[in-house]
This record gives structure tokens, C-alpha cells and sequence, in this order.
């Protein structure tokens, strides 16, 4: 019960926190400027009509802008602002235009996003499963051999880039084709790189083969039927198509890989840290009087505690993920969120860009949520 | 010699000879305890003193065999708890090579070391027990208190518990009515109240026993009686399978019964007695077997569906949590059971130790400065709690503090300890009023009199120095240095702990030319 007005008093502070995001998502449209916000005004805005026009066209659409000096430039930045804000909230995200496609920003994101769900929560979870069995045993044998191990293992995931272990990832068990899962579906290897044990696709999340074009629809065309969640692993499972399932896991392998190294080597060393941390307080001492079985002392009484301060990271982990996924999904061509940002990026698709700020921030602002709530619902001392 | 050791097992409760506990650390060794020998007996009340860094609580944690490693480990001597020494297995645990003071390599070996926290896990918190000074630190913050005390009782009578259990669900009418017969011919209220608890415990429905008590106190008609118990008997009957009790009863039966093997073999290891170590070894292995084959289904069950399988006993654990609660005098122990500890005083707090501690009925309680934490009134309430245990369950109590006034009110016997070695001991009279050792002496007359407090020019008389380093402790008798009586003597040669009076021993040359032959091998 008093958990529950916890809740809604944590989600209540999102709102300031929105609003700064606001500002801060109305700042760089300000920085980017009316020439870029006008190419995704509409779905088709016409590029060869006089400035004075395009200028009209953006203050109907609420910039007010206006042609100083023989320039387009922003004029009235409050009464934007508000503007901005009401679009942002109805879902008039603007529109990207040409490269990557042509959609509404939103239709757009809608699209890609669930990409990028599946490959974070996938990451996420493997990354839990993995640290929590070792994070324990590690941490219950400080300095012991597997502890070393362990601490390279971690140093290590700091210290490579995702970007060079996703290549050495494909060029030991990529799978260009020719062998292995999900046959055919690989695009072109990169240059100079030859897969040396032809295991798993490194192209994408496989719905490629599946089709090419329109976003929309693109699901209910391929199977016949509204699949709601986008996400493909879940939409094969619900349409019952265990081929699309199997190629839809192989495509994850690579990728998930790639993250989790990333994910692992923090949690790990959290936990790990924790763990001798609690090792040495007095309540072990007391368990351990009371006749506890050793291992039980390490599972019940230290980790317990040792998962209180891996919790309280966790949100700063979940922001470096959102950092890891974008070069990711560059380096194995799978189409989320990152590699919309960074497409969009390169087309100057200013509503790309401004979209995908946002939608970060939104992210960042409920894992930290959820992170708040996981933690109070695990430390009584919490009051709420 | 022998001979004499026997003895003292037999009517102690503990006793620990030759205790050595070194800590391995990155400035040297630190020789924390040295050869010191005591025995504590039955039903007695312990106490041992000594300034701040003297070697009190590793001695407290050696007994439970808590020292923590690293950096420490005890190397020598033997810790008899009811005649079992459970350092039977102190020698081939590890090796230590010493290539310099501060470069000290242990090798463990793994598969002796947890078979040897096996055995403990059996002994810690069964047959001794142990509350520690900061109850604010030693109860885990993130469990509730009543998870805690189940806990403890969940460990160590799980025979019983299924035992009671099984009695309470086959419990039939003329049980019942003998029942009332034998409460009703109880001669008074008190001794029937005291048996009312006991027969409650017994089958399983401790919480039932304030109902009983107010029935016999209302009525004196044996028919309304025998239906009245019947029928509360009847509603916490639970209807559970026999067959499933009796299993899980049998399965703990073996595992106990794993474990005094597995205890014994040790002591048939360490005996050299190849004949019956082989026979145990081989019972324990037809037990593994058991376990494999019989109680497979069994403990798979345990270990998946452990919330439904537990069922019945965590909630006998619960009615005997209540009742320890309300044992130590805790107020509204239905509302401390699921209080976190952040939620309780330090008083509440350590009553609910002692209530852990007690979850057992240990033979021995081993009470670190218990009340050192607490404010007076809260010390005064502890320690009464204490001594009212120690009456009512005969447990011996080692008792460890730096004040004498605890002493004095809690202890029947006295050891004080200085840097690591037994300087004296005697009874609690003997001490105060006929101290031998001059650090004992110096104690005394640090205690602030309360005459002494309105005069002006009084002071406090302390000793004078500090506590030695133990890295490198002075040589000779470790005193001498802060010692207003010492020879040349006291540098050269290490005093003997010597009985000069009945029940009273001292370590000084003042008193006996006995010396400490030190033995310099260090390590084994
Ligand atoms: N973990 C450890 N590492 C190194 N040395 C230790 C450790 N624990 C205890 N010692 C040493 O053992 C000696 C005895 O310490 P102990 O804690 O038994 O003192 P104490 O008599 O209980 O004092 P207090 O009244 O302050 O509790 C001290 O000199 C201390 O330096
Ligand atoms: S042996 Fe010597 S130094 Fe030690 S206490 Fe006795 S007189 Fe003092
Ligand atoms: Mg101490």
C-alpha cells in the first residue's frame, strides 16, 4: 500500500525532469535550425520555393521563422517553445525524409524501437543470469585465482570497444551465408573480412530476407495476421513460426554478445564489490554463530545485502548500454534506435535526431524510476 | 596430566587448552592469544576481563571457531565443547610457511576445510551459542527479525519439530482428555501455567497456550474442559499427510545422523584409530546413498518447492519465535516478529539475540560485551535476562566485558586477560577482594569508588603505559613494562599460570618461580 503512493510520488518528480527534457530537446532544435526543421515539416515540403515561403510554412506549423539577412532564422523562442512542447506531447514529431526512408518520425521510431528492446533486454537479462551465479562466487573468494580471472574478464569489457569485439565477433563466427542458422539472410561481409567458422548471421535482426520496404504493415503482410509488439522474436513465437523464431534467435547471438560483454563487466564488479563489502560486517558473523550452512550465509545473508549497492548503478549501467547499442547495431547493420539516430544523423534528418533525444531521455528517466522503486521494494530501510 | 584433562572435560561445559591465534598481516604477525588454557562448567557463569585490545573477543571467537580468515587463523590448541574438541582437524587444514614475518603463505586445503564447516555449521548455534555488542550491527538489515529467529530454530530441531508436529496432527480425544487430567491435577496455577507451555511446545501449538491457561483459570469442569481443548486443538490441526511428516521427520533424522558420524569419524581420524574410521566412513557413504536413492524425490522437493514443502515447520518456527519473544520480555512481540532491525532499539535488539540464542536451548552462551552498547537502565534489564536463563536452563554463560561492576553482578568465575596470556583466575570474590596479579590489582583500583568520586583531590588510579603491541610483544612476562613490582626475572622468562590457592591461579613471579616453557617452533 504505501509502496504504491510511493510510486506515484517517484513518477510524480518525472514531470520537472520531462520538462527540463523539454528544454533541453528545444535547444537543439534551436541549434539545428529552421533550414533542417523545414526539410521534415511535412511529408512532402517543397524545397525550390522561395524562402519567404518556407518561412510561412514553418510559422503556420508553429516556428515562427523569418527571413533575416537573406537567412531563415528561428524568431519567437517562448511562444515555440510551447508549441514544440504541445506537438512533441500529440505525437507531431515531424518527418524523416529520403535516407533511411520516408515515414513519420514517430511511425518511424515506432518501428525501429522494438529492435532495440530486444536487443537491450536481451543484453540485460543475459547479462543479470551470468553476473549474479559468478558475481557471488567471485565475490565470496576475494583474491582467489577465479577472482583474478574474473577482474581481467571485467577490466577487459571496460576496456574494448563494442565496436572492435562486435568485428572480432564476426570475423570468428560470422556466417556469410553460406552455412549455419538463417540461411541466406546475411547481407554483404564487410570489406576484407573473411567469417572464419560460418556459425551465426551478423546482418541485421532477420527480418530482412522478409521484406525490404514499408515499415508499415510490414508484420500483418509477412504473416498474415496484427502482430502488436514489433518485436520479432515474440511475433514469430505468437504467429507460431518456429523457423522465423530460430532465425530471429541466431541473428540476436552476435549482437547480444557484443552488449552484454559491455554490461557484464560492470554488474560484475558491482556485485562482486559488494559481496566483500557485506562479507565483512557483523551480521555474517552472527549468521555464521547461528549455525548457517556457508553456503547459505553466501546466498542468503551477504548477497542480499551485496545487491542493494548493484542496484543503485544499475541506472548509470543502463545509460552506458544506450551508449553501447548504437555502435552495435552500426556494426551488425540491425536496425534499432541507434542505427536510426546515427542514420538520421548522417541524412541531416533533424526530426530523426530530435525524436531519438528525446525518446533517450524518456528511457533514461523510467529505468531510473523503475531502479528507485527495485531498490526500495529490496532495502527496508527505505523509507516511503 | 592426562588424566587431569579428562577430568576437566567431564565436568565442564567448555574448556579450551593451549589456545594460539595468530593474525597474518602485512605489518607482521600479530600473536593476538597465547597458550591460554580455561574451562568453563556446567551452569557457571564465566567471566573473562582486560583492557580494550586484550584478546577478548578472538578468544569469544575462537570458541565458536569464527576467527576470520584471512588474515587470522588459530594455530595450536584444543576446544572441547561437551567432551567433542571440535580443532580436532586444526593440523591438516592448512600449512603455513613463514618466510618472513610479513610473507606468510597458507595453503588451505579446500575439501578438509568445508567438510570441517560442516561440522561446525552442527555445533554453532546448537550446543553453543554466542550475542555479539553492536545488536544494532549483528542482525542483518535487509531480513526481518522473525525471519531471523525462524532461522535459528529451522537449523537445529528439525526432528523435533517434525516430531511435534506429528503429535499434534494425530492427536485424538483420549489424548486430549489425559491431557486435561494431568493439567487439571496440577496443585497450583503456577506450576500447571509452566506445564501448559511445555505440553504446547510439545505437540506443536505453542500459540494455543494462552488459550489454555485463561480456560483452566475460568473453569474447573473437566467435560467443558476436555471439549473446549479439543476443539481449539482441532482448528490448528492442518491436515497435513502423515506420510509426508514422517518423511520429511526420517530425512532429517538422517542428516543428523550424517552429521554425528561425520563428527566422529574426525575424531577416529585424529585418534589414528584406522579401524573405526573406516567403518564410519562407510555408514556415512550407505547414508549418501540413501539420501541418493530414497530421498531423492525428497530433496528435490526441498529444494524447488521449499516455500510448500517448509510449510508446517515455518509456521511451528513462527509460534515459537512469538513465544522466545515474549521469553525475553519483548513488548508486542507480534509486531517485532516482522520489524526490520532499523525499526528496533539497541535493548529490543539484543533481546531478540538472546532470543536467537536461546532458539535452541544451548548448553553454553558466549555473550561478547553484551551491554557494552546500551544505556544503563537498558544494561541493567539485559543482564537480568541473562542471569535469569542461566538459572532457569542451567546454561553456562561466558561472559566478556571490560567492567567489573558487570563482572561482579554476573560472574561466578573470573579470568582476566592481558595481552593475549591468563594472568589470573579466580571466583568473583577471590578477585575483588584478594587480587594476586598486579594487573589485577591495577584494575581494581581503576574502578572509580564511589566514595572516592566527592573528594576533591581523589583520582582515578589508572595503570600506567597502554596495551602492548602483540606484533612484537615484550618478552618475558608481557606486563613488565607497565609492572611497578618487576625483577629482572619478568624480561627474561614468561611466568606459569599456577594454582597458588584453591581455585585461584596466577601468572607472576611474585607469587611462583613456575616459568612458561614457550614453545618456539611458532607453526606447525
Ligand atoms: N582482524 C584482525 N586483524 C589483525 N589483528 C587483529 C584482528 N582482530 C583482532 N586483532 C588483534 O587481536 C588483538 C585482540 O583483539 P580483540 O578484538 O580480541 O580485543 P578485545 O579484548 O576484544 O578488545 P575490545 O575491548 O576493544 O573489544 C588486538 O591486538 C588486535 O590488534
Ligand atoms: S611477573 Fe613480574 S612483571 Fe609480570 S606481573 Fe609479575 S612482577 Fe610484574
Ligand atoms: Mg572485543
Amino acid at each position: 500500500m504505501e509502496l504504491k503512493y510511493f510510486i506515484l510520488r517517484r513518477s510524480l518528480v518525472i514531470i520537472p525532469t520531462l520538462m527540463g527534457l523539454t528544454v533541453i530537446t528545444f535547444i537543439l532544435l534551436w541549434g539545428l535550425g529552421p533550414e533542417l526543421i523545414y526539410r521534415g515539416i511535412n511529408s512532402s515540403p517543397k524545397v525550390n520555393i522561395p524562402l519567404s515561403q518556407q518561412a510561412l510554412i514553418l510559422s503556420q506549423n508553429g516556428f515562427s521563422a523569418a527571413v533575416v539577412n537573406g537567412k531563415l532564422v528561428f524568431t519567437n523562442p517562448i511562444g515555440m517553445y510551447f508549441n514544440f512542447v504541445s506537438d512533441l506531447f500529440r505525437g507531431n514529431w515531424g518527418y524523416i525524409i529520403g535516407q533511411p526512408l520516408t515515414a513519420p518520425t514517430l511511425q518511424a521510431i515506432e518501428f525501429y524501437f522494438p529492435n532495440t528492446i530486444q536487443l537491450a533486454v536481451g543484453a540485460t537479462v543475459m547479462a543479470l543470469l551470468i553476473a549474479m551465479p559468478l558475481g557471488t562466487y567471485i565475490g565470496a573468494r576475494p583474491n582467489s585465482a577465479s577472482d583474478q580471472v574474473g577482474r581481467i574478464f571485467s577490466l577487459s569489457g571496460y576496456a574494448l570497444p563494442a565496436f572492435w569485439l562486435g568485428l572480432v565477433l564476426i570475423v570468428l563466427f560470422g556466417n556469410n551465408g553460406t552455412a549455419g542458422f538463417g540461411n541466406g539472410t546475411s547481407g554483404n561481409t564487410p570489406v576484407g573480412i573473411i567469417p572464419y567458422l560460418n556459425i551465426f548471421p551478423y546482418f541485421g535482426n532477420g527480418t530482412e530476407f522478409l521484406s525490404t520496404t514499408a515499415p508499415k504493415g510490414f508484420f500483418s503482410s509477412t504473416f498474415g495476421q496484427t502482430l502488436p509488439t514489433h518485436i520479432f522474436l515474440i511475433d514469430s513465437l505468437i504467429a507460431g513460426k518456429l523457423n522465423y523464431f530460430v532465425i530471429a534467435l541466431a541473428h540476436m547471438v552476435l549482437p547480444v554478445a557484443t552488449v552484454t560483454y559491455g554490461v557484464l563487466a560492470g554488474i560484475l564488479r558491482f556485485i562482486r564489490a559488494g559481496m566483500v563489502d557485506a562479507s565483512g560486517q557483523e551480521f555474517v558473523k552472527t549468521a555464521r554463530a547461528k549455525g548457517v550452512p556457508e553456503g547459505q550465509v553466501i546466498k542468503k545473508h551477504i548477497r542480499k545485502n551485496a545487491l542493494l549497492p548493484t542496484v543503485t548503478v544499475l541506472g548509470l549501467l543502463i545509460s552506458g548500454l544506450l551508449g553501447g547499442v548504437v555502435t552495435v547495431e552500426i556494426v551488425f547493420n540491425y536496425k534499432g534506435i541507434g542505427w536510426l539516430a546515427v542514420q538520421a544523423a548522417l541524412n541531416y534528418q533533424a526530426w530523426g535526431i530530435l525524436a531519438i533525444t528525446f525518446l533517450f531521455g524518456i528511457i533514461l528517466m523510467v529505468t531510473n524510476l523503475i531502479v528507485d522503486v527495485v531498490y526500495a521494494f529490496m532495502d527496508p530501510r527505505i523509507r516511503y | 596430566m592426562e588424566q587431569n584433562v579428562m577430568l576437566n572435560q567431564e565436568e565442564s561445559q567448555l574448556s579450551v587448552e593451549g589456545l594460539k591465534v595468530r593474525f597474518f598481516t602485512s605489518k607482521g604477525i600479530v600473536k593476538a592469544i597465547d597458550n591460554l588454557s580455561f574451562s568453563i562448567r556446567k551452569g557457571e557463569s564465566y567471566g573473562l576481563v582486560g583492557e580494550s585490545g586484550s584478546g577478548k573477543s578472538v578468544t569469544a571467537t575462537s570458541v565458536m571457531d569464527l576467527i576470520p580468515d584471512p588474515p587470522g587463523r588459530i594455530i595450536r590448541g584444543k576446544i572441547f565443547i561437551n567432551g567433542y574438541n571440535i580443532l580436532n582437524d586444526l593440523d591438516r587444514l592448512v600449512t603455513i610457511r613463514i618466510r618472513k614475518p610479513t610473507d606468510v603463505r597458507i595453503k588451505r586445503r579446500k575439501r578438509l576445510m568445508k567438510r570441517h564447516n560442516y561440522i561446525m555449521s552442527g555445533i554453532r548455534g546448537d550446543r553453543v551459542a554466542m550475542i555479539f555488542q553492536e545488536p544494532f550491527l549483528s542482525l542483518n538489515p535487509v531480513m526481518t527479525i522473525g525471519d531471523q529467529i525462524r532461522e535459528a530454530i529451522l537449523l537445529h530441531s528439525r526432528v523435533e519439530i517434525a516430531n511435534s508436529i506429528i503429535k499434534r496432527e494425530t492427536l485424538n480425544e483420549d489424548d486430549v482428555s489425559k491431557i486435561a487430567d494431568t493439567l487439571m491435577a496440577q496443585p497450583d496455577n503456577f506450576t500447571r501455567k509452566k506445564l501448559i507451555v511445555r505440553v504446547c511446545s510439545q505437540y506443536a501449538i505453542p500459540e494455543l497456550a494462552k488459550l489454555f491457561i485463561d480456560l483452566f483459570e475460568n473453569s474447573t469442569d473437566k467435560e467443558f474442559i476436555t471439549k473446549e481443548l479439543l476443539s481449539l486443538v482441532n482448528t490448528k490441526k492442518t491436515g497435513l499427510s502423515l506420510e509426508e511428516l514422517e518423511e520429511a521427520r526420517n530425512y532429517f533424522l538422517l542428516m543428523d545422523r550424517k552429521h554425528d558420524l561425520s563428527l566422529r569419524l574426525l575424531e577416529a581420524e585424529k585418534q589414528e584409530n584406522e579401524k573405526l574410521a573406516e567403518k564410519l566412513h562407510l555408514q556415512i557413504r550407505a547414508i549418501n546413498q540413501q539420501l541418493r536413492s530414497d530421498y531423492l524425490v525428497y530433496s528435490l522437493k526441498r529444494r524447488f518447492l521449499r516455500r510448500f514443502i517448509d510449510k508446517p515447520f515455518v509456521e511451528y518456527a513462527t509460534g515459537r519465535t512469538l513465544e522466545l519473544l515474549m521469553q525475553v520480555n519483548i513488548a508486542g512481540p507480534e509486531r517485532v516478529i516482522d520489524a526490520y532491525p532499523h525499526e528496533l532499539s539497541g535493548g529490543m535488539l539484543q533481546r531478540c539475540m538472546i532470543a536467537m540464542a536461546f532458539s535452541s536451548n544451548p548448553q553454553i552462551l558466549i555473550a561478547d560485551e553484551p551491554t557494552t552498547a546500551l544505556d544503563v537502565t537498558t544494561q541493567a534489564q539485559i543482564l537480568d535476562l541473562m542471569r535469569e536463563v542461566n538459572k532457569t536452563y542451567n546454561t553456562s554463560i561466558f561472559f566478556i566485558t571490560h567492567d567489573l561492576a558487570v563482572i561482579a553482578e554476573m560472574c561466578d568465575r573470573v579470568g582476566v586477560i592481558y595481552g593475549g596470556n591468563l594472568v589470573e583466575e579466580a571466583s568473583v570474590k577471590e578477585i575483588f577482594y584478594n587480587a594476586k596479579h598486579p594487573y589485577t590489582t591495577g584494575l581494581m583500583n581503576a574502578i572509580p569508588k564511589a566514595e572516592r568520586r566527592y573528594e576533591k583531590t581523589a583520582r582515578l588510579e589508572s595503570i600506567p603505559g597502554s596495551v602492548p603491541n602483540l606484533i612484537d610483544p615484550p618478552t618475558g612476562c608481557r606486563f613488565h613494562p607497565r609492572c611497578k613490582f618487576r625483577m629482572d626475572v619478568c624480561s627474561e622468562k614468561k611466568p606459569k599460570l599456577v594454582e597458588i590457592e584453591k581455585e585461584h591461579k596466577v601468572a607472576c613471579f611474585l607469587y611462583s618461580d613456575e616459568v612458561e616453557n614457550e614453545i618456539e617452533e611458532e607453526v606447525p
